[in-house]
C-alpha cells in the first residue's frame, strides 16, 4: 500500500482568514471602481445636462435676433448686437469648452467643457457655422447691404431672395440644428449612462463570483480540514471528553468503543455509570474545578472490567468554543499491572511465594522497632540447605528448583502464622518469630529441622535434604537488622561447622570462635597480595547476528588450601569485612586493562563493551565514579567500553550513601560508561526507581529464563521484564541461557542480548582472546 | 424624433457589430443618388441627404422600388416624398418656411421620421407614373436647400 503524499494539515485559521481577506479585499475593490466610475459619470452628465440647457437656449437667441434686427430696422430700440455676441460665445463654448455667458433674466455664466462626442461636435461646428451666417446676415440687413453679397459658410442653398426671410430661415436652421445638437448630447448622455450600468453589471457580477469562488475554496477547504482533524480525533485511540454544565458533552468514539455504550448513554449525566464510584469525587473535582490536572479513573468497559484510565484536565470553560472541561484520557491499565506485579514481585520471592529479603528486612525493622517499645524478644532463624549445591550441579537447576519449592512449603507448613518465612536467595531461608527467646526460637529450629528428615523427592529420585540453623535473638535495647543477620550467619556458620542438621544460637564470644569464618577473611586479604585472584570472561551474544558484542568479567579465587572457592561462598565475607572494595577495585583494573589490551591487538568489534559487576558495598562507599575513570584514563580505555553491572538493591540504597551512588552512577553514565540492572525481576521495589536512574540495560536473572518453559508465573515475568525495558528504551539481555528451547523462547520475546552456557563458558582472558580472534578471522 | 428608449439603445450596444457589418458594406458599395436593381424589392433608389441639401435621381423608373436613404450629416433629417401633381408647386404653410404637410397629405407617398447622421433607412413604395418633390421639412430645412426633384416614368 502506498502512502500518497498529501499536503500539509493546517488549522483552519490561517488559510481561511487569508481566504476572508481576499473576499473583503476583492469587494472593496469592486465597490471602489464602482464608485469612482459612478462619480465620473455623474460629472460628465452634469456637464452634459449644462451642454443641453446651452444649446437649447440657441434656438431662443436665435429668434430673438431676428426679432431684434427687425425692431431695429423698423427704428425701435433694441440690441441685436448684444444677442448677437451671446450667440457666438455660447456657439462657441458649446463646441470648444469655455464660459457660456449669461442671458439676462435668464440663467447665469455656465461653465461647459469641450464636446467630446464625434457627432454632437460635428452639429455643433454646424451650428456654429450657421450662427456665423445669421449674424452676418443681420450685419447686412441693418447696414442695407445686399444680402446676396453674404457668404453662407454652412452650405445654406436658400433661394427666397427676401432678405428678412433669409434671415428666418438662417433662424429656423440655427435652431433646428441645435435642438439637434441638444438630442445628440442627451442620447450621448443616456448612451454614457447605459454604459455605466453595463459596466456595473458586469463589474458586480465578476466580484461576485470571484467572492462566491473564493468563499466555496474556503468552505471546501474548511470542510476538508475539519474532516482531517475530526478523523484524527475520532480515530485516536486517546480518548476524548468533554464535560459541561449538564454533563458529559462529548465523548469522542474511542469512549463508546471502549465502554462499549452508544453515545446516548455517555452523554450528559449518563458517563457517570461507567466509572467506578470510588472515582467519581475526582470526576466531580476535575468538572468543577478543572482541577488536579491529572487524575486517574477506573471505568468499565464492554466485558465490565475495569479499566485505568489517566487523564490530562483541561480547562476550556472561558474559551468559547468549548465551553467546558476537557478529559484527555489514556488506557494505562496494563501499566498499572505491570507495577503492581513488579511491587509484588519486590516483595515476593518468585520461586517459592515466600516473602523475600527485601520484604524480610522490613518486617524484621518494623518487629525491631515494635520490640524495642514493648521489650519484648524476636529470633531471627537462617536457614542453608546443606545438599543443595549437589543437587543444582547433578540434576541442574531446574531440580535444584523443585527442591527449593518443596522445602519452601515444608517450612511454610511448619511456621506459624505470626511469623515471617523468607527466602534470601539461593538455598538460604529466614524466620523471624516474634515474641521467641532462645528456648522457644530453638524449638523452631527444631521443628524446621525435622521437616527436612523426610527425603525429598525429585524426577522418581529421593534426595536427603539437610540443613543448618543460625539463631539471632534480640532481646532488648536498640538493634539494626543488618546486624541481627550478621549474627544469625555466623550462628548458620558455627551449625555448618558442626555438623549437619543443627542449630546454633548466636552468642557474643561466637564471633571469635569462628575462626574458619575470619579465616576465609585472612585468607581473601592474603590472596589479594599474592595475586591468587584472576578474571574470567564469559561472551555476551546479540540475539540478532549472534555475534559477541560484550563480555561479563567475573572474578575467580583459587586458594592454594581451598582450591577454587566460588564467589558466592567468599563475596559476602568480602561484603562483611570491606575487602570488597579492594577486590573491585581489582576486577575493574583488571578488566579495563585486558580489554584495553584487546583493542591494542585489534580483536575488538565496533561496541564491544566489557561488563563489570558492582556492590552495593563499593556503590554506597562513594568515590567509585571517579575511581572508574581515573582507571579508564591510565588504561587508555574510552569509557564506552566499560560497562557496569549493579544489583537492583545496590541502587535502591537510601539516605546518603544513595544519593552519592546514584550521583556517581549519573556521572559514569554522562562519561559514556554503560550500566546495567543485574539479576532484574528478584528484588526491586518500584517502577518509578528505575525510571530515575541512567540505565541502558536490564539483565532478566536467570532463574526466569530456567523457569520460562515450565512456569507461567516465571514467563509472564520476563515477557514483562522484557517489554519494561523496550518500553523505557533499554536492551534486554537474558542471563543463563543453556538450551535452544530458552534461546528460541527469549528470541521470540524480542530480547535483545543474551549470556549462558549454550554460547560459551566464562573463560580465562587467553581464551577469550583466541576465541575474539577466531571470530575476527571468520568475519 | 431622435429620443429612442433606453433599453432599446442597451440591445443596439450589445448586439454584435459583426452582425451589422455586412449591412454596412452592402450600403457602402452602392452609388450616390442612383439607382440599381435588387431582387425582390423592385429597384433601389439611393437618395443622399446632406446639410442642407437633398441628391436624389431625377429620373426613376414607375412602380415597386425601395428607397435607400443616407443621411450624411451632420444633421437629422426627415425624408418625405410628395407627388406632385398643379403646377408641381407644394402647399406652404402661412409663415411660408415650411411645406404644408396636411395639405399635401394625400400626394405624399413616404414620409420617414428623422434619420441620425450616418444612419440609413430603407422605405418600399409603389410610385405611379409623375413628377415626385424629395425634400426634408424640419424647421428650415426645406427652405435651407434641402429638396430635389424626381420624376417616375
Amino acid at each position: 500500500v502506498s502512502i500518497r503524499r498529501g499536503p500539509v494539515l493546517r488549522p483552519f485559521a490561517s488559510g481561511g482568514r487569508r481566504t476572508i481577506v481576499a473576499i473583503l479585499v476583492t469587494f472593496a475593490l469592486f465597490s471602489t471602481l464602482s464608485v469612482v466610475l459612478s462619480i465620473r459619470a455623474t460629472a460628465r452628465s452634469r456637464h452634459q445636462a449644462s451642454a443641453l440647457e446651452i444649446a437649447a437656449r440657441q434656438r431662443t437667441l436665435a429668434e430673438r435676433y431676428v426679432a431684434e434686427v427687425l425692431l431695429t430696422r423698423a427704428g425701435e430700440r433694441a440690441d441685436p448686437a448684444a444677442t448677437a455676441r451671446l450667440l457666438a460665445e455660447s456657439a462657441a463654448a458649446l463646441l470648444d469648452g469655455g464660459t457660456a455667458p449669461a442671458v439676462e433674466g435668464d440663467d447665469d455664466e455656465t461653465r461647459l467643457p469641450a464636446q467630446t462626442g464625434k457627432e454632437a461636435r460635428r452639429q455643433l461646428v454646424q451650428e456654429h457655422l450657421l450662427v456665423g451666417d445669421l449674424i452676418a446676415t443681420g450685419r447686412a440687413l441693418l447696414a442695407d447691404r445686399a444680402i446676396a453679397g453674404v457668404r453662407l459658410a454652412a452650405h445654406e442653398r436658400i433661394t427666397a431672395t427676401d432678405p428678412v426671410m433669409r434671415l428666418r430661415v438662417l433662424a429656423l436652421l440655427t435652431g433646428s440644428v441645435s435642438l439637434n445638437a441638444a438630442r445628440t448630447i442627451a442620447a450621448h448622455t443616456e448612451r454614457n449612462v447605459n454604459d455605466l450600468i453595463v459596466l456595473e453589471i458586469v463589474l458586480g457580477t465578476l466580484g461576485l463570483v470571484t467572492s462566491f469562488l473564493l468563499a466555496f475554496a474556503l468552505i471546501t477547504t474548511t470542510r476538508r480540514q475539519t474532516a482531517h482533524f475530526q478523523s484524527l480525533v475520532t480515530h485516536s485511540t486517546d480518548l476524548v471528553l468533554v464535560f459541561g454544565a449538564g454533563g458529559c458533552r462529548y465523548a469522542s468514539q474511542s469512549v463508546a468503543a471502549m465502554v462499549g455504550a452508544p453515545e446516548n448513554e455517555i452523554l450528559g449525566p449518563g458517563f457517570e455509570d461507567f466509572v467506578h464510584p470510588d472515582d467519581l469525587p475526582h470526576l466531580e473535582a476535575a468538572r468543577a474545578h478543572g482541577e488536579p490536572r491529572e487524575i486517574v479513573l477506573r471505568v468499565r468497559n464492554g466485558r465490565g472490567e475495569w479499566r485505568h484510565l489517566e487523564a490530562h484536565v483541561t480547562d476550556l470553560r472561558t474559551d468559547r468554543r468549548i465551553r467546558g472541561i476537557v478529559l484527555n484520557a489514556r488506557d494505562i491499565t496494563e501499566r498499572v499491572g505491570l507495577e503492581e506485579q513488579l511491587t509484588k514481585q519486590a516483595f515476593q520471592d518468585a520461586l517459592t511465594g515466600l516473602a523475600n529479603r527485601a520484604l524480610f528486612r522490613d518486617r524484621l525493622d518494623q518487629s525491631l522497632a515494635r520490640s524495642q517499645r514493648s521489650g519484648e524478644s524476636l529470633a531471627v532463624l537462617l536457614v542453608d540447605l546443606d545438599q543443595f549445591k549437589q543437587v543444582n550441579d547433578t540434576l541442574g537447576h531446574d531440580a535444584g528448583d523443585r527442591m527449593l519449592e518443596q522445602v519452601a512449603a515444608r517450612f511454610a507448613s511448619a511456621s506459624r502464622s505470626g511469623d515471617t518465612l523468607a527466602r534470601l536467595g539461593g538455598d538460604e531461608f529466614a524466620m523471624l518469630v516474634e515474641g521467641a527467646g532462645e528456648l522457644e526460637a530453638g524449638r523452631v529450629a527444631e521443628r524446621l529441622l525435622e521437616c527436612l528428615e523426610e527425603p525429598v523427592r525429585i524426577a522418581d529420585h529421593d534426595f536427603m535434604v539437610a540443613g543448618s540453623i543460625g539463631i539471632a535473638v534480640h532481646t532488648a535495647g536498640p538493634a539494626e537488622s543488618k546486624e541481627l543477620l550478621r549474627y544469625a550467619d555466623l550462628a548458620m556458620y558455627a551449625a555448618k561447622e558442626a555438623g549437619r542438621s543443627t542449630y546454633r544460637v548466636y552468642h557474643h564470644d561466637m564471633a571469635r570462635d569462628m575462626g574458619d569464618l575470619l579465616g576465609l577473611d585472612h585468607e581473601l586479604r592474603l590472596g589479594l597480595q599474592r595475586g591468587e585472584f584472576s578474571l574470567h570472561y564469559q561472551p555476551t551474544i546479540s540475539l540478532e547476528g549472534g555475534e559477541i558484542i560484550g563480555v561479563e568479567a567475573l572474578l575467580r579465587w583459587k586458594s592454594p588450601t581451598r582450591g577454587q572457592v566460588p564467589p558466592v561462598q567468599f563475596i559476602p565475607v568480602a561484603e562483611t569485612s570491606g575487602l570488597i572494595i579492594q577486590l573491585g577495585e581489582f576486577v575493574l583494573r583488571e578488566a579495563c586493562a585486558q580489554t584495553a589490551q584487546w583493542r591494542r591487538d585489534g580483536l575488538l568489534p565496533e561496541r564491544f563493551v566489557t561488563w563489570v559487576n558492582v556492590s552495593g558495598k563499593q556503590l554506597s562507599a562513594g568515590g567509585v565514579s571517579a575511581r572508574i575513570q581515573r582507571i579508564l584514563e591510565t588504561e587508555g580505555l574510552p569509557a564506552d567500553s566499560l560497562g557496569i553491572e549493579v544489583t537492583e538493591t545496590a541502587i535502591v540504597i537510601e539516605g546518603v550513601a544513595g544519593d552519592r551512588a546514584r550521583r556517581d552512577l549519573e556521572e559514569l553514565h554522562e562519561a559514556g560508561v554503560k550500566i546495567a540492572i543485574d539479576d532484574f525481576g528478584t528484588g526491586f521495589s518500584s517502577l518509578a526507581q528505575l525510571r530515575r536512574f541512567p540505565v541502558d540495560a536490564i539483565k532478566v536473572d536467570r532463574s526466569f529464563v530456567h523457569g520460562l518453559q515450565h512456569d507461567s508465573k516465571d514467563a509472564a515475568i520476563a515477557t514483562n521484564i522484557v517489554s519494561l525495558a523496550h518500553a523505557l528504551d533499554l536492551v534486554a539481555v537474558a542471563e543463563g541461557i543453556e538450551t535452544d528451547a530458552q534461546l528460541a523462547s527469549m528470541r521470540l520475546l524480542g530480547c535483545d542480548h543474551a549470556q549462558g552456557f549454550l554460547f560459551a563458558h566464562p573463560v580465562p582472558a587467553r581464551e577469550l582472546g583466541e576465541l575474539l580472534a577466531d571470530r575476527r578471522r571468520a568475519a | 424624433v431622435a429620443h429612442r428608449p433606453a433599453l432599446n439603445s442597451l440591445i443596439a450596444r450589445l448586439v454584435p457589430v459583426v452582425v451589422l457589418a455586412p449591412a454596412a458594406f452592402a450600403v457602402a458599395g452602392c452609388g450616390l443618388g442612383s439607382t440599381s436593381g435588387t431582387g425582390s424589392g423592385g429597384r433601389v433608389i439611393h437618395v443622399v441627404e446632406r446639410d442642407f441639401k437633398i441628391t436624389a435621381p431625377a429620373h426613376v423608373r414607375a412602380g415597386h422600388v425601395t428607397v435607400q436613404v443616407h443621411n450624411k450629416g451632420p444633421d437629422a433629417h426627415e425624408l418625405i416624398i410628395v407627388r406632385l401633381k398643379h403646377g408641381n408647386r407644394l402647399a406652404v404653410r402661412s409663415d411660408g418656411m415650411s411645406v404644408d404637410e396636411d395639405a399635401v397629405e394625400a400626394a405624399t407617398v413616404a414620409s420617414l421620421e428623422p434619420g441620425r447622421p450616418g444612419s440609413t433607412r430603407t422605405v418600399r413604395l409603389t410610385l405611379a407614373p409623375g413628377r415626385y418633390e424629395v425634400f426634408c421639412n424640419m424647421s428650415g430645412h426645406f427652405m435651407g436647400g434641402m429638396h430635389a426633384q424626381m420624376v417616375a416614368e
